[in-house]
């Protein structure tokens, strides 16, 4: 898997620079250098979160078109909610906490969901602690889109540890 | 075909700029800190989403595609960061949220303060 992603880096800065700088010893010799400075920053960030970056498996990349989907409409539909709320007459907020349980197995699930959450305008993770998100809500509609679980459901079967 | 491409880029640009604007009214509307977190992130979200989706449709099947696909990917994971960031900061340093469900997990464990340097 690191040496995957050794190849994702690689072709990320071949696709973004093209492939005559291969000609360009200086601009490949720089290409090079970068892609192997943030591998080596990756492997360290790996060792630090304790190594567990199984969650790339090749059968998480195959349902994340519907993970995608599935985060594009809570997101749009958050957005819409906002809008309304910003855009409202008068401002009526009703702000709230709540401690949500963060189910994935893995640290970077957890992340991948608190940062779902946090991206889905409305609410946001002000921690996570213990396989527990703090979460502040705008209001009670911002809240039950957390709280229903679903978005937790989605981050689950990206992960694949459900079934 | 290109004409009606052209439209659908127009429709997401200015869609994506409403959304903006919506953000930075927010922004001003709200009152306190947290809540203008949630405005800022309509700015993120809706507004540079559909600004980059609109810009795709006009790239087709391309490099430039790519790389916007590419700022968008970043962006999703950026901005997130930021915005944990910015509240867990706040949070940490003690400015206090305003809310209206007075159901205070914080009253046990205090969340956010302890194990964490200041600074």
């Amino acid at each position: 898997m690191r040496l995957g992603v050794l190849a994702l880096l690689a072709a990320v800065w071949l696709s973004l620079s093209g492939p005559y700088t291969v000609h360009e010893w200086l601009i490949f010799a720089f290409g090079v250098v970068s892609v192997a400075f943030v591998w080596r920053l990756y492997l360290a960030l790996d060792r630090a979160a304790g190594g567990d970056s199984e969650f790339f498996r090749a059968s998480s990349w195959l349902r994340l078109p519907r993970f995608l989907v599935a985060f594009a409409l809570k997101v749009a539909a958050a957005n819409l909610h906002t809008t309304k709320l910003i855009l409202a007459p008068k401002i009526e907020l009703h702000p709230r906490l709540r401690r949500v349980p963060a189910s994935q197995k893995t640290s970077f699930g957890q992340v991948l969901y608190a940062n779902f959450i946090t991206l889905t305008p409305g609410t946001i993770t002000l921690d996570l602690r213990d396989d527990e998100l703090l979460v502040y809500a705008l209001d009670a509609e911002s809240e039950a889109d957390v709280m229903d679980g679903s978005m937790d459901r989605d981050v689950l079967r990206l992960e694949g540890g459900s079934d | 075909m290109t004409g009606a491409l052209d439209i659908v880029t127009a429709v997401l640009l200015v869609a994506g700029g409403l959304f903006c604007v919506v953000g930075g009214i927010g922004l001003h509307r709200f009152s306190e800190f947290y809540q203008r977190t949630h405005a800022a992130s309509v700015t993120d979200t809706a507004g540079a989403g559909l600004m980059l989706v609109g810009l795709m449709f006009q790239g087709g099947i391309s490099m430039v595609t790519l790389k916007l696909v590419l700022v968008l990917a970043f962006l999703l994971f950026s901005s997130p960061a930021i915005a944990h960031a910015l509240v867990k900061a706040a949070h940490g340093h003690g400015l206090a949220l305003e809310l209206e469900i007075p159901d205070n997990p914080e009253k046990n464990g205090e969340p956010g303060r302890d194990g964490d340097a200041a600074g």
